[in-house]
């Protein structure tokens, strides 16, 4: 009887909560006494696989609108930053953006992975939606009915690819062609998503002097790289260099098997996802990761928070008023905050050409377009867009780990240097 | 004149066909014909978000249709729902973006071609039950998945494809009231065919082989094209989910389908009820609408703790956990059967109050 009673108000209760969720509350939205509001939308992934880097990166697009509100807002206006966690579940990611788009009718969203945001690019399309994601991936910058609304706002992975082996070129010691071996997961849309192009531009500007060699396709989930490097070990002899596309946990894992497979001489590197402070576990008893990674090169497409630089000093303002200081950030929060910081400039143009009118997601897309050498004050490079052309920039530096630090070894370049 | 406040309350059937009627009485019929209509007409009142939800909705409802023939009534536990949406929805890419079909062909074709796929995988159920299905079926969407992200001159590879939305004539579905009745339409129409199905002859094999496949097959019932039957039958309605689902989002990427999905779709059929369609019906409602729910409680709790958000982001895997378990324990026969519990309750007051 009791137990009856006990799961029959208990489902109830559910179901309650399921005709809440179908009602909803319509008339909720902020309001706020006269000053002029514009809704943006974030996509966050801060619980779910990539939660380690997504995270401080949704952290620090908070951080910059709610900097940028203390100061009175863009240009009058005051951002209302709503963003929801999807958990690096596409299925999610797609009702989140259903209820940023029709019922926070946000004017433009900033996104996060490979998977969603190539997702929805079709979506973004038919409602005239600009998307910032943290995915840089070539895809994107197509300008038509592929994807028409996304913006690359740092340099896309094939880019970074291409850019790395220009750097093995220039670097590379010996007389034989350096050997570069391509590490990453078969089938997934973030790891799999240069391969080809960097594959393409060693055969066509870099013939004779790279020579790629036979895929190491290790899954990202793959615990256990040590088995597939040693097959693979088996009919190759180790590369000069290896390009890894993957994220921390991986990377690591990565390095740290083909290393004590004795690997000596291979330089390891790694895109942008693989470089920033989480490469190497924290904690005091990590010392056989800074061994393991010592000398890894990643690309750097933002700034590291200890870098002294001009586009710092907001970021300490901000961190200041919360008690913080720098050491409680990292490099992906950076990310985040550069990005968010040139939508608040699109977002300014945009206002300035409505005349202080209703701003849509097509004004946003005419604002981004026009942006030309926007400054980032050596958060990041600088980027420029145009209605032919969605990829903000192509420069990266490149960093390398000394002893669990990160020390910058490039300036920014890419190969449009060329 | 019959007194309007007093239900019906015993069973009145008096021939076999009166037994086997798709409405018990007309009351049902009218009831049934005016939720249909409330359905069409929820455009008219309700906002753009809300039918977005509504064709989200439709789609889980029919593929969690499609699952629940399999698994709720013919007993065979599948994890491969993911793979099989997969395949519904490349196969449509397919066909409309490669080779320039239209909608309103490649949609049966996807149903075909997953009915298919499903079918062979549905061959080692003869001899595999219980957990040893499952996991074969588990086969089934690692070898799917794997399939379509490797094989890149037919389905993209891991960058996936672009679809359109479809159209006749000159009109296109883009909007969301179109499609939401392109979706409710197709779901409408599952629904009849699977509360059909279970008054022929092959439905009720089908549960006589859920029952106890031993006695199914001393009554001359072919245990292996029955089995096969059922999951072809049951892809073929994944794979229509598939395709609409894929039309919907307008992409389709090897992302979409992960094994999540597979175990989103089984959550679905066994918070609804194993083994009743109405019961697929609220169980895909109820999960769909579930993170959304939760997204509104979070945000109304920040209105008094300014820290909920980050405290409870990880909150909607904890209570989808939380209600699969309450229901295993409390409910196993789903929300169908509180349903029909509330029902009898009212019907019998105030006789017989107490079960």
């Amino acid at each position: 009887m009791f137990k009856k009673k006990l799961s029959f108000v208990l489902v109830s209760l559910v179901l309650l909560l399921g005709i809440l969720a179908a009602c909803g509350d319509e008339g909720a939205e902020p309001t706020g006494d006269g000053e002029k509001v514009i809704k943006i939308g974030g996509l966050f992934d801060e619980t779910g696989a990539t939660g380690d880097v997504g995270a401080p990166y949704a952290e620090g697009e908070r951080a910059y609108f709610e900097y940028i509100n203390s100061k009175g807002g863009v240009n009058g206006y005051k951002v209302d930053f709503i963003g929801e966690d999807y958990a690096y579940d596409t299925s999610r990611a797609q009702q989140v953006y259903q209820s940023l788009r029709d019922r926070h009718e946000v004017a433009a969203v900033l996104g996060w992975g490979t998977a969603d945001t190539e997702a929805l690019r079709k979506q973004i399309i038919n409602d005239k939606i600009p998307f910032f994601s943290a995915s840089y991936s070539e895809n994107l910058k197509d300008t038509g009915s592929e994807s028409g609304y996304n913006y690359l706002t740092a340099a896309s992975y094939s880019d970074q690819g291409r850019a790395i082996l220009e750097w093995i070129e220039e670097n590379h010691k010996g007389d034989s062609p350096a050997k570069v071996a391509l590490v990453y997961h078969k089938g997934h849309p973030f790891s799999e998503s240069p391969i080809q192009d960097i594959k393409d531009y060693a055969t066509e500007n870099l013939a004779g002097v790279v020579e790629i060699t036979p895929d190491i396709l290790i899954e990202l989930g793959d615990t256990n790289p040590l088995t597939t490097l040693q097959t693979w070990e088996q009919n190759n002899e180790a590369p000069d260099y290896t390009i890894i596309n993957y994220t921390w946990g991986q990377t690591r894992n990565v390095v740290r098997d083909a290393t004590s497979l004795g690997w000596d001489d291979t330089q390891f590197m790694g895109l942008n996802w693989t470089a920033g402070e989480g490469l190497i576990p924290a904690g005091a008893d990590n010392q056989q990761w800074v061994d393991a990674l010592d000398g890894f090169i990643g690309v750097v497409t933002h700034a590291f928070p200890t870098e002294d630089l001009p586009g710092m000093e907001p970021i300490i303002e901000y961190l200041d008023s919360k008690g913080k200081t720098v050491e409680d950030i990292n490099q992906k929060f950076v990310q985040g905050w550069a990005t968010a910081s040139i939508m608040a400039e699109a977002i300014g143009i945009a206002i300035d050409q409505t005349d202080g009118g209703d701003i849509k997601g097509t004004d946003i897309k005419a604002a981004i377009e026009t942006i030309d050498n926007f400054d980032l004050q050596g958060l990041a490079a600088d980027v420029s867009f145009a209605p032919d052309d969605h990829s903000g920039t192509d420069k990266i530096r490149l960093g390398q780990l000394k002893d669990g630090e990160w020390e910058i070894i490039t300036e920014y370049f890419g190969i449009s240097d060329k | 004149m019959k007194n309007p406040f007093v239900m019906e309350s015993g069973n009145y059937k008096t021939s076999y066909t009166k037994d086997m009627a798709l409405y018990r009485n007309p009351r049902v019929k009218r009831r049934m014909l005016i939720i249909v209509i409330l359905l069409f007409l929820i455009p008219l009142f309700a906002s753009n978000y809300v039918i977005g939800l509504a064709t989200l909705c439709a789609i889980a409802v029919i593929g969690a249709i499609g699952l629940n023939i399999l698994t709720g009534f013919t007993g065979q536990i599948s994890v491969g729902v993911g793979a099989f949406l997969a395949v519904g929805g490349y196969t449509s890419a397919i066909f409309t973006t490669t080779y320039g079909l239209s909608f309103w062909i490649s949609l049966p074709l996807a149903g075909l071609i997953t009915a298919i796929i499903g079918g062979l995988f549905g061959i080692p159920s003869l001899r595999l039950k219980g957990l040893y299905l499952a996991i074969a079926t588990l086969a089934a969407q690692v070898i799917i998945l794997w399939v379509i992200g490797n094989w890149e001159s037919v389905t993209g590879g891991g960058s996936g494809m672009v679809l359109e939305r479809p159209s006749i004539g000159g009109f296109s579905f883009y909007d969301q009231n179109s499609y939401y009745y392109l979706c409710l339409v197709v779901a409408v129409l599952t629904t009849i065919y699977a509360l059909n199905l279970f008054r022929t002859r092959t439905g009720r094999a089908f549960l006589a082989v859920r029952d106890r496949d031993v006695a199914a097959q001393i009554m001359g019932i072919n245990l292996f094209s029955y089995k096969v039957m059922s999951f072809a039958i049951s892809s073929f309605i994944v794979g229509i989910a598939g395709a609409l689902l894929a039309h919907y989002t307008m992409i389709v990427t090897v992302e979409l389908y992960s094994i999540q999905v597979s175990i989103q779709y089984l959550a679905m059929i066994l918070v609804g009820g194993l083994g009743s369609v109405f019961g697929a019906i609220l169980g895909a409602v109820f999960i769909t609408l579930l993170p959304v729910g939760l997204g509104y409680m979070v945000e109304y709790l920040t209105m008094f703790i300014p820290d909920a958000y980050s405290l409870l982001s990880s909150f909607r895997e904890f209570v989808f956990g939380l209600v699969l378990i309450l229901f295993l324990v409390f409910e196993p026969g789903g929300l169908v059967n509180i349903w029909n519990n509330i029902k009898n309750y009212f019907k019998l007051w105030p006789f017989s109050t107490k079960e």
